[in-house]
């Protein structure tokens, strides 16, 4: 077996995880390779804690945090930033709101104070939010004829009771942004809370001093209420095989989409789990999926599956982009395929292709602050400890063939799944390239 | 910063290493200066089918492996196309480099072209195509393409057309790859951690003794000098008006190439030099103020990139609701004009030197970016450039920039496009 070089797990071990009175926590890294620093930060609160009626106001208070804070107003938040070659940005996602942002290592006290500033005493001005609104309602219009923001919204639609919140997109719709007012924001941010909150900076700084610098900017952050916790419906087994097709003008390419429920990211069968996704979809270009449907049949361009386990359990999905004339051979190559891996299970060369490789490209997913940072918030989020990169290498090895083939035929061998497609009318006129 | 060494194998390969030991990683990128602008019409996208092909395999290392063997190793690796050049890269940990130049020095002279393995691509390549016509600016892009430059093959997507797509034959990809795939036409170039002097033994080894290729058909294409404004409007089905504003411009050796990117990075913010890593500037700048902040536009930036033939000085606008694409274009012109008259202030010029020399510390935090950079200008111009960048932005004046801004935004030299919704 080869041995990898000294990685970077050691570094992640030396991160400094630090808890403010207040219950936010902070985890620092010192990175010299650059003089830049990086900020990436979560409060978990996010679409999962909105009612549906007013789907995307997590989005839109997230997206408005910049927009103008007591202190500041927006462009001062941005001219101030973009003076110095820095950026600050927030939003809304489904599980949490992120904030962030990077500078050189000089500026790194005035992205902390803004992003302070911004978390927690946004002023929501009646005009930004109209601004933001606008550009909402456009970016929406173009989801509308995006096919596979189509299939998404489709997909959730289908495999989700409308009152589990994985059954929309965290983006809203036309109809709801239009409706959330100033006050609902006001609201929604009041859930904001720094028990729930983490943040991470990683770069050529000091950690004693970003600690003082935290501590300065966030220490005194006090949140009204309890912190938000997150409680999702039980699932349901889908109860048989369900198809929808979205027909969209003008397209010559169809979104196909496969899915099952999948799981959450702390079960118990999560690492065997995201190894049967690497084989499955993901290995090189796009694992058995891209090599069927893709360097086999020349179907797509792009093949291959997701595996989409967070606070709660997500779609496990494979997908593809193909020509109209194509679609019904595509769905039938992936199910094909699927079918054959939960029956038979990964060779031991697959195993050990995937082994090495999710071990071994550990060194290049640590290199930048970014992807340092994003580790780090991951590691907090999901209670992994920082000794976790550490351990990663042995928890993944220790995954064998049976494991593997144990949560293909528990997850995915099933008759019981969703395929959504988005694209032209079927029927309509497309040109046809044919193959070979 | 670390130096950057340079060597010239005797086959005329160029060779360039840049040691540094911030992560256990090395990143090896091999460029081809060959693309979209050494192709001509019957044969457009033959570049890129070109690189596809690569991915196939030799009879050393079948195409399978070659994913395989990558992943193994704990590396990721890709291949892009453009107008100007083709590259390869491998991101490997430090010790499994040499993996790289296996790879590349076999697949530069061994690609199998195999008659069924070119019709499967085929149908890739149109799926890819097609993925791109799903997006509505994509056809305005290329019709402000093609409406610009009436003889350059600039003009034409390097994916290449529909119908050459369906008529390319295994004869030209081949002759393309003999013709382009040779050292004297290649640069490859590592970054990361390792010795240079004994990597430097082994890259001998792997690509000294391969053949170089006859002299390399010129390009000779000159895009006549535009005389009067055109005009392009696109209806099909979408979501909304875009507007698209195009203007002859200069390449990278012109001594009006800073001044041209600092006037971007005044009207947009300071881009990224590398493809990913950067950070948003773009919220103070003019544009946005004056298009986006004004709710004329969901969003409005320009664009000036580095090119080895003259390209163009672009505007790219989605149109709000309630508003109208003449209205946009009316407000991307008057920022022009505001520019032509008073020039940039003297903080703007503070703000974009230090915007772009942030961007350029951001993208040197990964080795394979700084290897980008150093291969990217190799090709348009010589690979000192990613490391003189700076200082040729810090040169420039408030004048200078109001001087381009005149000089090369004119309406004779313009191409102003729409996309509007049916």
């Amino acid at each position: 077996m080869n041995q990898f070089p000294a990685n970077r797990a050691s570094t992640i071990a030396t991160a400094i995880r630090y808890t403010l009175p207040n219950g936010m926590v902070a985890l620092v890294q010192r990175n010299p390779t650059a003089p830049t620093v990086s900020v990436y930060g979560e409060v978990r609160v996010g679409a999962v804690h909105e009612p549906a009626a007013q789907n995307g106001v997590a989005a839109f208070t997230g997206a408005a945090l910049i927009r103008g804070t007591q202190r500041r107003s927006f462009q001062e938040i941005v001219a101030t930033t973009e003076a110095v070659g820095a950026s600050v940005n927030a939003g809304g996602g489904l599980h949490a709101t992120h904030f962030g942002g990077r500078s050189l290592s000089e500026d790194l006290a005035l992205i902390l104070d803004l992003l302070a500033d911004m978390l927690r005493t946004p002023s929501f001005p009646d005009e930004e939010v109209e601004r933001l609104r606008g550009q909402f309602l456009m970016m929406l219009r173009e989801y509308e004829q995006d096919t596979s923001v189509r299939a998404s919204r489709a997909l959730r639609s289908l495999m989700f009771p409308p009152a589990h919140p994985y059954s929309r997109l965290s983006s809203g719709t036309t109809e709801t942004i239009s409706a959330l007012t100033r006050d609902d924001l006001v609201r929604f941010h009041t859930r904001y809370h720094p028990a729930v909150t983490t943040i991470a900076v990683v770069g050529d700084i000091e950690p004693a001093d970003v600690i003082d610098l935290i501590e300065r900017f966030f220490g005194d952050w006090q949140a009204p209420g309890n912190p938000p916790h997150m409680t999702l419906p039980d699932l349901q087994p889908l109860p048989d095989q369900r198809r929808v097709h979205v027909a969209l003008e003008g397209k010559s390419q169809t979104d196909v989409i496969w899915a099952v429920h999948g799981l959450d990211r702390c079960s118990p069968d999560y690492y065997a789990a995201s190894v049967a996704n690497m084989i499955l979809g993901r290995i090189g270009i796009g694992g058995r999926l891209g090599e069927r449907v893709r360097e086999e049949q020349g179907l797509a361009y792009s093949c291959g599956s997701s595996l989409d386990a967070d606070l709660g359990a997500g779609p496990w999905a494979a997908m593809a982009g193909v020509n109209p004339t194509h679609v019904e051979r595509a769905i039938a190559a992936i199910i094909a395929e699927i079918k054959q891996f939960a029956a038979e299970g990964p060779t031991e060369q697959e195993l050990a292709d995937v082994h090495d490789f999710m071990t071994g490209s550990l060194a290049i997913s640590l290199e930048t602050n970014d992807s340092i940072a994003g580790t780090l918030l991951g590691i907090e989020r999901y209670h992994l400890g920082l000794d976790y990169v550490e351990r990663y290498p042995s928890i993944i090895r220790r995954i064998d063939r049976e494991q593997v083939m144990d949560v293909a035929r528990r997850y995915l061998a099933t008759d019981n799944y969703v395929v959504v497609t988005a694209g032209p009318a079927v029927g309509e006129e497309h040109n046809e390239h044919s193959n070979g | 910063m670390e130096a950057t060494c340079s060597y010239t194998l005797r086959n005329g390969m160029l060779v360039l290493l840049r040691e540094t030991h911030s992560a256990p990683l090395a990143t090896s990128w091999l460029w081809y200066r060959v693309g979209a602008r050494n192709e001509t019409p019957g044969i457009t996208g033959v570049s890129h089918w070109v690189e596809h092909m690569l991915f196939k395999g030799t009879p050393h290392i079948p195409g399978r492996d070659l994913d395989r063997l990558i992943a193994r190793n704990g590396g990721t690796f890709n291949g892009f196309t453009a107008h100007d050049f083709t590259a390869y890269f491998e991101t490997l940990p430090a010790d499994r480099i040499d993996l790289a130049l296996q790879i590349e020095s076999d697949r530069m002279i061994n690609t199998l072209f195999e008659e069924e393995e070119i019709e499967h691509e085929r149908t890739v390549i149109l799926a890819e195509r097609e993925g791109h016509e799903n997006d509505p600016e994509w056809w305005l892009n290329e019709a402000v393409m093609t409406t610009a430059f009436q003889v350059h093959p600039y003009r034409n997507e390097v994916i290449g057309s529909r119908d050459d797509l369906l008529a390319l034959t295994r004869d030209r990809l081949v002759a393309h790859y003999q013709t382009f795939y040779r050292p004297n036409n290649a640069a490859l170039v590592l970054v990361g951690d390792f010795d240079a002097s004994s990597l430097m033994a082994r890259i001998e080894r792997y690509f000294g003794d391969l053949p170089a290729g006859p002299p390399l058909p010129p390009v000779s294409w000159v895009e006549p000098e535009q005389q009067a404004e055109r005009r392009v409007v696109v209806r099909r089905p979408g979501p909304a008006q875009y507007v698209q504003i195009a203007y002859h411009a200069v390449d990278c050796r012109s001594p009006d190439f800073a001044p041209l990117l600092v006037l971007d990075a005044v009207l947009s913010g300071a881009k990224s030099p590398a493809f990913s890593g950067g950070a948003q500037m773009n919220r103070s700048a003019r544009l946005y103020r004056a298009l986006v902040e004004t709710r004329l536009a969901a969003y409005a930036s320009s664009s000036f990139r580095p090119t080895r033939d003259p390209h163009l000085f672009e505007f790219h606008a989605m149109v709000q609701d309630k508003h109208t694409a003449e209205e946009v274009e009316r407000a991307l012109l008057a920022e022009v004009a505001r520019l032509q008259e008073d020039g940039p202030r003297p903080d703007e010029m503070i703000k974009v030197i230090k915007q772009m020399r942030a961007q350029i510390a951001y993208a040197r935090e990964s080795v394979t970016n700084q290897a980008l950079m150093l291969g990217m200008w190799e090709m348009l111009d010589c690979y000192s450039r990613a490391d003189t960048l700076l200082d040729e932005i810090a040169a420039v004046q408030a004048d200078d920039v109001r001087r381009v801004a005149q000089t090369y935004l004119t309406e004779r030299r313009r191409t102003v496009g729409y996309f509007l919704p049916i």
